[in-house]
């Protein structure tokens, strides 16, 4: 019965994604550009952003506090070896760090952002066996002699170092454990698999709980099997809250902002301007080149060189190639060969881009 | 980075304090309190409650009845609960990890034998002696002394998460018997930590010291210090096939060269063919290794082991239903595949069970020497409460139970148990009886516990047995049949043993046996006549086969009768919701997620969450007052696999300025009409339309139901999932 349940929504997902296929093939295709709305100004854009009411935020705050039931559970389960892992629609941010100071107020918790870039976990767990070190001391149950030698600074420690110790195998001390609240672990900064490893490692540890929130429909890819039934061991929970992802999307680019034009500008730009200025003036060049010209394929190399000697921005061919390769390094300029078979450079960049990174190089 | 620091982002927050923590990688929130008893005593935290974003007050007030139960058997019988869980988890880990040892006992010794071996034949090449062990590099010429002993396990399992437990195990076996050993997972052998990577844990492993560079020169003056040189190292590799190649065959060639310093004996784990190391390692490698063979069980045979030893043994007090079982099943053999998630799915199904039932703490009773004694203490002391909520039990409701009172409870758990007792008995007796016929313990333990087949049964007695066609049990019981005489002696046998507890089956059984063992007297006895005499008659060979066929008959009566009377499911007995966990779906929730079929869920039925009165009444049409990024997932679902942002934007724009639910049937036309536009409320600038789009874009990216646009594209995103 169950198996026939299965195929059945093995074929409704595939006819799904097929039907959606052939949507988007056969039926007028929409041309129209995101151009064509009328665009507020970026700066007015982002105002706008930051004084979004809260839809229904009477229900979201009920919705919590129904929450707030399963909290002694959430802490037993923990307490039992679980990892819990909450997931559903809505920043879970605020929920989870009311459970940890309400519920988890016998263990030290620290808390890992996943939603910023870039996370250097070594110092995280480095924060963790200090605030353990701080906790089994308090508890006065180990011998000091022991303990002392530990106590040279985590930081010189090396990771499995880190790791054993938070790995105690004190079975004695087993109620004493650190939490760690890890919003989105399946965020930017700890999406790779490297550092899933780690902190799987982690939620492996006798002194260690993890409690995290999830928000990709895919996160799951992350984990193999070893380190979903052995290391993490979660308890899954679906806790959607419809709160807004205020603090998890920050670093998103609005997809209003003149359709990520600005950024790519703006990212340009700061390549630029570690250059010299004699790159710059070459990379203007080719700029106004292609701003002049819109039309062609590019700049021919041989012209370019001729333009660039004439402004003395350039003394040989070699030179220019050099300038010319650190540009193609940091993919400013692109080259593809006209119908004649010359070598054309161009800068792939929309004309709006390019007098944008005008003015600022300028 | 401004708008996380929006004043208003501290209303949903409780913990307003730490914005600025908000992009810190990561911070402590708080240190661990002193942990006092008195706090404990008045029961759960209360001590931070001003953190609530609400006054409890309101809820207070219409706190029903079933509240005020549970507030009251929250402070006193909570952690007897939780103490109760404590025990009997780990009586259950325990036995789980017996049987697994048990099951590998064999294998593990045959090893270690091997491994002793194979270290005096290291050691009859040569004794290394401090002036060799010193020098940089110990020349060794002949190549039958750089042979690596290598013994390759295999483990039957393509799953290799079974057995890294295993070999802990087996790493721990060789510890106790005197081996220094090293485990060493597959993922060290990876081409970024290169050979070095492997070294140092070895050397962590072995010298308990993490050097800066990693030299096995320490590792063979380590060694060739007095305490250490009598003893041979193990090396035990998790899994070969998920090794790089080339470190691994580096590795094993240094280590053959040092094979006579330092007598490394290798274990590796094989998943697959005896081929594995061929396709794995080059020539040079494989030339090295001395290998020996070894094999594991498979993970149904462990699976059976574990079924045996820890859910059907009488003094475990924990129960699964029928529903509860067969997914349990379901996961093992269709999804998973391993043991360690079923042991884990035990294991959320224990901690769900205490959780959820309140009298669960009575469960502890089972585990004790006298029950009935224990029970009758416990009921006595029971509240009025909680005794009515024992009686009002959905099972006890079923039977009607005379009185309420805490005598009659014990009494009914006692009989509990006695009913569970002849269960288990009758179920291994049917094991036993399929055991030939390679009928899995599981099959017969999930069919053995379906309430409706035993209802069936108990209805019908006219139709005989009624045990449903093609089933395991059926099988089982007609397997008997067939059986050869040896074999059934065997099963009786065995049965003897499983029936003790029942006597009227056990004496049954023991005449079985003396009609066999008189039958088998009856045989040597003819055969002897049919030695003097030279020519048996066919005869006598036809009444001999008449005598067994009887026996194989009544064997299988025997047995449909202990099915009849006895394979019980404990969901037909009164209170089995005390010690039996059946809730499927509460299991299943927290063993997978599936976040991805959920999360659109959450999107396109965002009101039945949020229960709010504004969008509760649309019958799936957008309203207005939705949430926004609800909105515009239900808007996405209307278009293929390209959503042109400019179309998306304004539908969503047509969706949240029109009023009436009229909006709906225009933004399925072309939108951009003019006619949109002079509808626009005033009160809603464009502004904040487009940068509600936005947010509700990015909202979509996290969840990662869209993909972003691409350069090629640049005017539409993409759709990730396509149904549920």
């Amino acid at each position: 019965m169950d198996e026939n349940d299965g195929d059945e929504d093995e074929f409704g997902f595939s006819r799904n994604y097929f039907l959606a296929k052939e949507l988007g093939g056969s039926g007028k295709k929409s041309t129209r550009k995101i151009s064509d709305i009328n665009l507020v100004d970026e700066q007015e854009l982002s105002t706008a952003a930051s004084k979004i009411i809260t839809k229904h935020e009477k229900e979201i705050v009920s919705l919590m506090n129904r929450y707030k039931n399963l909290y002694p559970k959430w802490g037993f389960e923990l307490r039992c070896g679980f990892g819990l892992l909450m997931y559903g629609f809505g920043s879970k941010k605020a929920l989870i760090e009311d459970f940890a100071s309400t519920a988890l107020t016998d263990s030290g918790v620290v808390v890992i952002n996943g939603y910023l870039q870039s996370i250097n976990i070594k110092h995280a767990v480095i924060t963790l066996a200090e605030v353990l070190w701080d906790q089994l001391k308090s508890r006065q149950r180990h011998p000091s002699g022991k303990m002392s030698k530990v106590q040279q600074s985590f930081s010189s420690q090396s990771m499995d170092d880190l790791l054993a110790f938070l790995d105690g195998s004190n079975s004695k001390e087993n109620d004493c454990y650190v939490s760690v609240v890890i919003h989105n672990i399946d965020g930017p900064g700890l999406r790779d698999s490297d550092t899933q490893q780690y902190l799987a490692r982690i939620a492996c540890c006798s002194h260690v709980r993890v409690v995290a929130s999830l928000d990709h429909v895919n996160a799951p890819l992350l984990w193999d099997k070893k380190m979903v039934h052995t290391q993490f061991s979660w308890c899954w929970y679906h806790v959607p809250t419809f709160a807004p992802y205020k603090v998890e999307g920050v670093f998103f680019p609005l997809i209003l902002t003149n359709g990520g034009i600005t950024q790519s500008a703006k990212t340009a730009a700061i390549v630029l301007q570690s250059l010299t200025p004699n790159a710059q003036s070459i990379f203007k060049v080719i700029t106004e080149h292609q701003l002049a010209h819109s039309d062609e394929e590019g700049i021919p190399v041989n012209d370019l060189y001729n333009i660039c000697r004439e402004r003395f921005l350039v003394s040989s061919q070699v030179t220019l190639n050099s300038h010319l390769t650190e540009f193609k390094d940091h993919e400013l300029i692109k080259t593809r060969r006209r119908a004649d078979g010359q070598d054309c450079i161009y800068i792939p960049l929309k004309s709006e881009a390019l007098e944008k990174i005008l003015q600022e190089i300028g | 980075m401004a708008p996380s620091a929006t004043p208003d982002s501290s209303s949903s927050s409780p913990t307003s304090d730490n914005r600025e923590n908000n992009l810190q990688p990561f911070f402590v929130l708080h240190k661990a309190l002193p942990r006092k008893s008195e706090r404990k005593a008045t029961g759960p935290v209360k001590t931070r409650r001003k953190i609530d974003l609400s006054p409890a007050s309101p809820k207070s007030s219409e706190k029903s009845k079933a509240d005020r139960i549970e507030e009251y058997e929250d402070c006193h019988y909570k952690p007897l609960r939780i103490e109760a869980f404590d025990l009997v988890w780990s009586r259950i880990e325990t036995s789980i990890q017996d049987v697994l040892r048990d099951i590998n006992n064999n294998v593990f010794n045959e090893i270690h034998h091997w491994v002793s071996e194979s270290f005096t034949a290291i050691r009859s090449f040569e004794r290394p002696n401090s002036s060799k062990v010193n020098r940089l590099y110990p020349i060794v010429t002949d190549i039958s002394c750089k042979q690596l002993f290598t013994g390759l396990v295999f483990t039957k399992n393509v799953e290799f998460v079974d057995d890294l437990l295993t070999f802990e195990e087996l790493g721990l076996h060789l510890k106790s018997h005197g081996c220094h050993v090293a485990n060493l997972s597959s993922l060290e052998f990876s081409a970024k930590n290169g050979i070095g990577g492997c070294l140092k844990s070895l050397l962590r492993q072995f010298v308990r010291v993490t050097p800066d560079a990693a030299d096995i020169a320490i590792l063979a003056s380590w060694y060739s210090e007095r305490e250490n040189c009598d003893n041979p190292l193990v090396v035990i590799i998790d899994d070969l096939e998920r090794c790089n190649g080339s470190v691994l065959a580096e590795f094993l060639l240094m280590l053959s060269e040092w094979v006579v310093s330092i007598p490394i004996i290798l274990i590796m784990g094989v998943a697959t063919t005896v081929d594995a190391p061929r396709n794995i390692l080059p020539s040079n490698a494989l030339q090295r290794l001395c290998p020996c063979k070894f094999t594991l069980g498979s993970p149904a045979e462990r699976m059976d082991a574990i079924i045996k030893g820890v859910l059907l043994k009488p003094c475990f007090g924990f129960n699964v239903g029928y529903k509860v079982a067969g997914f349990l099943r379901n996961y093992f053999l269709r999804q998973d595949g391993t043991l360690t998630s079923f042991i884990r799915a035990l294991k959320i199904a224990c901690v769900k069970h205490f959780l959820a039932e309140p009298l669960s703490f009575l469960l502890e009773g089972i585990l004790d020497e006298d029950s009935h004694y224990f029970w009758s203490e416990k009921c006595a002391l029971l509240p009025e409460v909680m005794l009515k909520s024992a009686f009002d039990l959905p099972s006890c409701k079923r039977d009607k139970m005379a009185e309420q009172t805490g005598e009659n409870l014990a009494n009914g758990l006692s009989e509990l148990k006695r009913l569970r007792k002849n269960w288990i008995s009758a179920v291994l007796c049917l094991y036993e009886a399929g055991k030939c016929h390679k009928i899995q313990l599981l099959d017969i333990f999930c069919e053995a516990l379906d309430p409706d087949f035993f209802n069936k049964r108990a209805s019908d007695h006219q139709s005989g047995l009624g045990l449903r066609k093609g089933g395991f049990i059926c099988q089982a019981v007609r397997k008997v049949r067939d059986l050869p005489v040896a074999r059934l002696c065997q099963l009786i046998k065995i049965w003897e043993k499983n029936t003790d507890g029942i006597t009227e089956i056990h004496s049954k059984v023991k005449e079985l046996l003396s009609m066999l063992k008189f039958e088998d007297n009856d045989k040597s006895l003819k055969q002897d006549l049919s030695h003097t005499s030279k020519r048996p008659t066919s005869r006598s060979h036809l009444y001999k086969d008449k005598g067994t066929k009887a026996v194989n008959e009544k064997a299988a009566i025997l047995l449909e009768c202990m099915v009849r009377d006895y394979l019980q499911p404990i969901e037909c007995t009164p209170f089995h919701e005390i010690i039996c966990f059946s809730n499927v779906d509460i299991l299943q929730s927290a063993l997978i997620g599936d976040p991805r079929r959920t999360i659109q869920v959450d999107l396109l039925k965002s009101h039945n969450y949020l229960q709010c009165s504004c969008c509760s009444k649309s019958n799936n049409s957008l309203l207005p007052s939705m949430h926004d990024t609800s909105i515009m997932y239900t808007l996405a679902q209307e278009h293929g696999d390209l959503i042109n942002l400019h179309d998306w934007y304004q539908s969503f724009k047509g969706t949240i300025t029109c009023p009436t639910i009229k909006g709906k049937h225009k933004m399925k036309q072309s939108p951009l009409s003019k006619k949109r536009k002079t509808n626009e409320s005033p009160d809603i600038s464009e502004a904040s339309i487009q940068a509600r789009f936005c947010r509700a874009v990015t909202e979509l990216q996290i969840t990662g139901l869209l993909r972003m646009p691409s350069k090629r594209r640049p005017d539409c995103v993409q759709r990730v999932a396509f149904g549920l």
